[in-house]
Formats: structure tokens, C-alpha cells, sequence
């Protein structure tokens, strides 16, 4: 499972790495940053609920 | 197209009702029934979530800028009154002074407040919550935040109770109080600035004063249009969504025990309470261009009202969101708006959620609301003028 990030979408609303802070951190602005584009084996659970719980859809899973 | 608003025809009080009614979402719920609202020559109301998160997403073409709303203010206010691409230029300086890392260091801080304010009604067995915790709380963090005297208080809160909730009904009536208390913002802050200058702080003020767009210092102007949305902005919205929980929370006592049995659930509890009672219902826009909301056109200058609260409990872009569920999976509400205008306090916001949720049920875990209360919320933004609760108390 791979995790893309866009961008431009996101506007920090912060729900990805507070969901899944091994995979996902916040850069200065709050703005998300992408820790590990492959989802570790047993994450693919926490990884889908930060990309489904983004207001912005910024966040894409690739299976 | 001209949408039929058949069975169901909203008024511009509609707007202010997704505030003060009791039930919100049966109102919503009406208003979905139609994308668009043409109220009058007035404005348009966007219900469903779709077309919601696209006019937040498009800030240029829905602009805030161009929002001919009066808030006493002479000048536009920081960040929220400037489109894009001014506006990144603020919020580049502005988001990290709010980032989640920043706003997590204030918890423990916080938690001590929590416990002082409660310590302070916890043995009487009763209080009105509105009074002694709602308001003192994000005020006092907001005050030690911006290096701001604890007994300016009282002042700023009328200030921006004329600015918010101004005596009167007709803007005829409410405009002259939001102007008098504009100048006394403006006049405070001049005066603010000039001590600040002489006697440099180590605060969140003295971090916006020294914040540079391009190598530019911000001017004394441009910090007090910031200064002058953090009142309004800073001092409310964080009691009214206290306000919403914890009235929610007295009525609705299995949802209580939840959160007193469970604190892991606390977060995801914040989310839902947030967008269940959406404290910020509706977000003012005007349109720059001519342009359409599902086939209905608008043009250029015309005002949009664009309602968060609908497009939160909004159940065909997502199942089962006309009930409440604390452990809701996922929840992408827009209670913080969205697009480049997400509330720039929201991390702060969450942060003080969470710890009172956390603490105070800690202390206090079964309360009520005493009887005959009648819970009368306010239009606009979702408050309460009283939240009195009743709890057992020893012997």
C-alpha cells in the first residue's frame, strides 16, 4: 500500500499525523509531510483512516 | 436554474437558526433538499457537502474579501479578510506560531487552568458553566498567549460581545456598537504596541511583530488587523464549542459515560461533538466571478452563504452521520472550514478541548442540567448565554 500527498490540498487541518504519527508529521506550517510513502505491513489500517479522515482530500492510497 | 425551494423555503433568518435552534440538523436536513437557496437578492445558501468543500476550496472565486460584512473594522482583518495570493503570505508567518508541536507544549499549562477553574465550583455542586468555565478558559490561555494583562479581560470580552452579538436586531441598530467597540480595539492595541516597542516581550504578539512577509516587517497597521481578528476569532469560538459539548454532553448521559469510561476516545470525540454541533454553522463568501453551484448560476458580486453545518451532517456524502458515534471512523468535518481559510486556532483549539473534556470529567463525571433549565442557544455562532450543571456532591 502506497500513500500520496497533495500538496497544494492540504491546508494542515493536522488529521493525518495525529491518526498515524509514524507515517505522517507536520512540517513548521502544520502542513502534512510524508514519512514513509510504503505503508509498513499492520499500518494499513491507521494509514486508511488519515486518508479517509482528510477534509481536504490531500491524501490518496495506491494498493 | 432557479432552484424551486418547493415544501421548504428558507429565510435569511434560517441562517442564524442553525445557531440558536435546538435541533440544527432538522434544519439542515430541510435545506439539503435543494443545493442552492436563493434568499432574496440577499444572498445564496450552498447545503450539500460537495459543492460546500469546493466554494471553500476555491478562495479566490469565493472570495472573503469581498464580504461586505460590517465588524466594526476600518481596515480589512488578518488573514481572514484577504484573498489569495496576500493571504499566504500572512498565514506563512502566522501558521507556525499556531502549529500542533507549538500548541501541544501549552498542554500542561492548560490542564493547571482546568483544574483551577474547577477546584473553584467543584464542592458547591452546581454552576453555570457558561459563566465560570466556558469563558475564562480559552480567554485566560488566549491573554497568556498574546502577553495580554489578565484584567484587560472584561474589556475585550464586551468588545467583542458588541462586535459578535450587538444589541439591536436591524444592522441599523448593531452597526453603531460594532464601530465603538472597533475604535476601542484599534485604540488598545496602538497603545499596545507603542509599550511593546519601548519594552520588547518574549510572546506570541511580540512573535507576530517581529514576523516579515518577503524580508518585510509586518507595519503597526497590519499587526493590529491581526490583533483585532484574534479578539473576535480567539475569544469565542472556543466557549461556544464548550458550551455545545458540555450541553450535550448533561443531556445525553450514555454519551457521557463514554467519555468518563473511556479517555482514549476523548480525540475522536472532540471531532464529532465538533462537527455534530458545527459552533460555526455558515461562512460568508462573495463570488468574483460569475460561476455555478450544482447548475445553479451566480454571478460576480453576489453574496454566498456557505453552510458547514449542513454540509456536516450531510448523509449522502457519508453514511450514518445524522446520529451522534464519539468513535466515528473516518470524520473529515469541515467544523474548522476548510481551503486556505481553516481556522487558524484549530490546533490550539483542539488542545483546550481535549484536556477539558479530559479533566473535568476526571473531577466531575456525572452531571445534569438542574431542573426547568431551558437551554437557549445563541444565533450566529452556537453558544449559550447559561449552561447551568448540577452534580452530586459529599457530605
Amino acid at each position: 500500500m502506497r500513500i500520496t500527498l497533495d500538496t497544494e490540498r492540504c491546508q494542515g487541518h493536522g488529521r493525518c499525523y495525529t491518526l498515524a504519527p509514524d507515517i505522517f508529521d507536520a512540517d513548521d506550517y502544520g502542513h502534512a509531510v510524508l514519512l514513509l510513502e510504503e505503508v509498513p505491513a499492520g499500518r494499513e489500517h491507521d494509514a486508511r483512516s488519515a486518508v479517509e479522515n482528510c477534509p481536504e482530500q490531500a491524501l490518496a492510497i495506491e494498493d | 436554474m432557479e432552484a424551486a425551494n418547493e415544501g421548504y423555503a428558507p429565510t435569511a433568518t434560517t441562517v442564524t437558526q442553525l445557531a440558536s435552534a435546538d435541533d440544527p440538523r432538522e434544519i439542515s436536513r430541510m435545506l439539503r433538499e435543494q443545493p442552492v437557496h436563493r434568499i432574496g437578492d440577499m444572498f445564496t445558501l450552498v447545503t450539500r457537502r460537495s459543492d460546500v468543500e469546493d466554494a471553500l476550496r476555491k478562495a479566490q472565486v469565493f472570495s472573503w474579501g469581498a464580504v461586505g460584512m460590517n465588524l466594526g473594522n476600518v481596515r480589512p482583518l488578518i488573514p481572514l479578510q484577504i484573498d489569495p495570493p496576500m493571504h499566504v503570505k500572512y498565514r506563512r508567518i502566522l501558521d507556525p506560531l499556531f502549529a500542533p508541536k507549538k500548541m501541544a507544549l501549552l498542554e500542561d499549562e492548560i490542564v493547571a487552568l482546568v483544574k483551577e477553574l474547577v477546584d473553584a465550583f467543584i464542592d458547591k455542586g452546581t454552576v453555570d458553566f457558561h459563566e465560570a468555565f466556558a469563558v475564562p478558559l480559552p480567554c485566560r490561555v488566549f491573554l497568556r498567549l498574546m502577553g495580554l494583562p489578565l484584567e484587560d479581560l472584561d474589556f475585550f470580552l464586551s468588545l467583542k460581545d458588541d462586535i459578535i452579538r450587538p444589541p439591536g436586531i436591524t444592522l441599523e441598530e448593531q452597526n453603531p456598537h460594532r464601530e465603538a467597540a472597533g475604535a476601542k480595539v484599534y485604540e488598545y492595541f496602538e497603545k499596545e504596541l507603542a509599550k511593546r516597542k519601548a519594552h520588547p516581550t518574549d510572546d506570541l504578539l511580540a512573535q507576530i511583530i517581529a514576523g516579515e512577509v518577503d524580508g518585510e516587517k509586518l507595519t503597526d497597521e497590519e499587526v493590529m488587523d491581526i490583533c483585532y481578528l484574534f479578539i473576535i476569532a480567539g475569544l469565542d469560538t472556543v466557549t461556544d464549542s464548550l458550551d455545545c459539548f458540555f450541553a450535550y454532553l448533561a443531556q445525553n448521559p450514555e454519551h457521557r459515560r463514554q467519555v468518563v469510561g473511556d479517555e482514549s476516545i476523548i480525540p475522536s470525540a472532540v471531532e464529532e461533538l465538533l462537527r455534530w454541533e458545527t459552533p460555526v454553522p455558515a461562512v460568508p463568501r462573495c463570488a468574483t466571478e460569475d460561476v455555478e453551484v450544482s447548475g445553479c448560476p451566480i454571478k460576480a458580486g453576489e453574496q454566498v452563504m456557505i453552510l458547514i453545518s449542513s454540509a456536516n451532517t450531510d448523509d449522502t456524502a457519508h453514511p450514518g452521520v445524522d446520529e451522534v458515534d464519539l468513535t466515528r471512523n473516518p470524520n473529515p468535518h469541515l467544523a474548522f472550514g476548510g481551503g486556505v481559510h481553516r481556522c487558524l486556532g484549530s490546533h490550539l483549539a483542539r488542545v483546550e478541548l481535549r484536556v477539558a473534556l479530559r479533566e473535568f470529567h476526571r473531577r466531575i463525571p456525572e452531571y445534569w442540567l438542574p431542573e426547568g433549565t431551558v437551554l437557549e442557544y445563541t444565533p450566529g455562532l452556537r453558544s449559550l448565554h447559561h449552561l447551568p450543571l448540577a452534580w452530586p456532591v459529599a457530605r
